[in-house]
């Protein structure tokens, strides 16, 4: 059957009234924690991991995905109105967005951020629809070997190449492989890490982990700061929320070109929207008949990186549906959510679960236009929900946190795990060290132990395995010169400045 | 000062976790990778991040946001973070007993006055009708176990 076919199979289910309810709520939801500032998609999904045990998958999977993409096209709100930017994907977005909200011109910013969002969306959507089932071909061809290696440059490139610092963006996620070992080994039987505790035996859920670091971390950061309170207002959304002939005729370019810079660069391994905004923004910049406007509200400064930012999130579901490899914190709890189902993710998840998968790739592209359809008309509300207290925002935020993961094992020693892990998203965010690769490390550790196990079992323990096969080979070759390569770089530079 | 106090609580952390990879027990299953080789490479590459990472903080090239301008806490984080971690001791300690509703008010009270809110009635009213709402929205609607409400026979 072709892509196609198996795609118009999936909107068959995807429009049925259930699934499209579920699709619905879930872009609402994702554009509600989009918007409000602390509380993210990688949150709120792991905060909905107990409905796994009552809520069918293509449910479950088709509203993950609304929340997903509903939370990119909430960003920008609060990125223009508020110049808060949710994550530094989003950081391009308020430089330029939140001066045209400051120069009266809010309105246009959030229609081309709305509508750039749908565009970038649908091509994502549509470049993953049809380059899936190639990479999933390529896929079958890898054993234990080539997969241990791609997750290592997953790993690698996640940690080490993307963040701030190689050094603390390593040490945050061998923490977290760390943490993945946590349980009964399940190859011998054997406890690890456990302590004596039997409540460490089944190992750490990723929900209390992801919970902890983002929900209860930030909230101490944040209390800690003390700065919440006195926070600028929200801007009114001035201007028509309608693009005029001008802003649209400047930014469906730079809608295109973002979106062409975020799916490949968030479909790689090394995945990440940081790279693709900024390529865009310097892009469109560089290319702009008016380049004096950008720094004071440049709407090609808004439409572009905007774009690529929900390009680069469809590229993310790329090597998680056909791989396996999840390379963002939300795209690792997606794939703890296919662990309860039992499912496994990777390229027999295209045979395996054919109607899943289609039914999931169709809902996004209905998503899209629920989007597109709720975000603009309902941005009043969304400016409402900006001026809740601090005090009563983050009080809700951490109840529901200890209810929600109280509430999946009726433990108070869970409960404390959510505090201990609070403890330590705060101590990161303070000390600048990464969340995502903690929480990547948590849940690829063990399926990474286990291939490696299953390559050394097949090579009779012969380890030049991971190096002799070839794309497992050059899968090592590209992890080593990721790891060495910038390194190098900066010594010869630092060296030569001397 | 503070990044070598993190330095060191991490190294003390990969102290901790060698003496467990000293504690996994050999496994009686033949394979060609026990139980202790994936645990082992990592405490030991964890301990040489540890290692780097101290000398960074020794050398003052570890960032704490406290040196950043825009990042600096306001007068009081200590107690703020103490307020919202006493919530969350608060809950810990009596929900089991007490049931939901108290216990989950009392977190959040932690937290509101974490983020500046005065105890007064109207503070108390709103912790209680969001633990209350919480509770309706996961236990009665969506049929998730939570406890009882309220728990008066202990």
């Amino acid at each position: 059957m072709s892509s196609f076919d198996s795609l118009m199979q999936g909107f068959a289910v995807a429009l049925q009234p259930m699934t499209l309810l579920y699709g619905f709520i879930g872009c609402l939801v994702g554009t509600l924690v989009g918007v409000l500032p602390g509380i993210g998609p990688a949150l709120t999904i792991a905060l909905l991991l107990p409905l796994t045990f009552k809520v069918p998958a293509t449910a479950i999977f088709v509203l993950f995905a609304g929340i997903y993409y509903g939370a990119m096209y909430g960003g920008s709100t609060t990125s223009i109105l508020l110049n808060t930017p949710g994550e530094s994907a989003t950081i391009v977005t308020s430089l330029e967005g939140n001066k045209m909200a400051r120069r009266g011109r809010a309105g246009p910013a959030l229609a081309t951020a709305a509508i750039g969002s749908f565009v970038a969306g649908t091509i994502g959507t549509i470049a993953l629809t049809f380059f899936a089932p190639w990479v999933v071909d390529a896929a079958l061809a890898f054993g234990p070997a080539e997969y241990f290696s791609l997750m290592l440059m997953a790993l690698v490139t996640v940690s080490a190449v993307l963040g701030s610092s190689a050094l603390r963006g390593l040490i945050s996620l061998v923490a977290g492989l760390l943490f993945g070992l946590i349980g009964i080994d399940l190859q011998t039987g054997q406890p690890r890490f456990t302590f004596g505790q039997p409540e460490f035996l089944d190992g750490i859920e990723v929900t209390i982990v992801a919970v902890g670091l983002f929900a209860i971390g930030e909230a101490l950061f944040l209390a800690w700061q003390g700065k919440e309170n006195k926070k600028t207002d929200v801007l009114a959304v001035s201007g028509s929320l309608w693009l005029s002939k001008e802003d649209f005729a400047r930014s469906w370019k730079a809608w295109i070109r973002g979106s062409l810079f975020g799916f490949p660069i968030g479909a790689m391994p090394a995945g990440g929207a940081e790279l693709p905004t900024l390529l865009s923004y310097y892009t469109e910049k560089k290319l702009s008949k008016k380049p004096e406007e950008f720094g004071h509200g440049a709407i090609e400064g808004v439409a572009g990186p905007e774009a690529a930012n929900n390009a680069a999130a469809a590229g993310v579901l790329m090597p998680l549906l056909t791989l396996g490899i999840p390379t963002s914190a939300t795209a690792a709890i997606i794939l703890s959510a296919f662990e309860s189902y039992g499912i496994q993710v990777g390229p027999t998840l295209f045979t395996q679960q054919s109607g899943l998968v289609w039914t999931l790739i169709a809902s996004l592209y209905i998503g899209n236009v629920i989007l597109l359809v709720l975000n603009l008309p309902l941005v009043g509300l969304w400016v409402k929900l900006l001026k809740i207290p601090p005090q009563w925002l983050y009080a809700g935020i951490v109840v529901i946190s200890v209810a929600g993961v109280y509430g999946s094992s009726n433990s108070v020693f869970d409960v404390g795990l959510l505090f201990f892990f609070g403890v330590l998203g705060f101590g990161m965010r303070r000390f600048d060290f990464p969340a995502a690769p903690l929480i990547i490390g948590l849940i690829l550790g063990p399926m990474a132990e286990q291939s490696m196990r299953q390559a050394l079992t097949i090579s009779q323990g012969n380890w030049s395995t991971f190096f002799t096969r070839p794309i497992s080979g050059t899968l090592m070759a590209i992890s080593i010169a990721l790891l060495v390569v910038p390194n190098l770089l900066r010594f010869i530079r630092s060296r030569k400045q001397a | 000062m503070s990044t070598r106090l993190i330095a060191s609580f991490l190294l003390v952390f990969c102290a901790v976790a060698v003496w467990q990879v000293f504690s996994i027990p050999e496994s009686t299953i033949q394979s060609e990778v026990g139980p202790i080789l994936a645990p082992a490479i990592l405490v030991a590459l964890l301990s040489l991040l540890g290692v780097f990472y101290l000398l960074s903080a020794i050398s003052n090239k570890a960032p704490d946001c406290v040196h950043q301008e825009e990042e600096q806490p306001l007068k009081g984080g200590a107690k703020r973070v103490s307020f919202l971690l006493g919530g969350g001791l608060a809950f810990i300690l009596l929900t089991k007993l007490i049931g939901f509703l108290i216990p989950a008010a009392l977190c959040g009270l932690g937290v509101s006055m974490a983020f500046d809110a005065k105890l007064n009635i109207k503070t108390l009213l709103m912790v209680l009708a969001i633990a209350g709402a919480f509770w309706t929205l996961f236990s009665a609607i969506l049929g998730v176990d939570l406890g009882p409400l309220v728990n008066l026979s202990f």
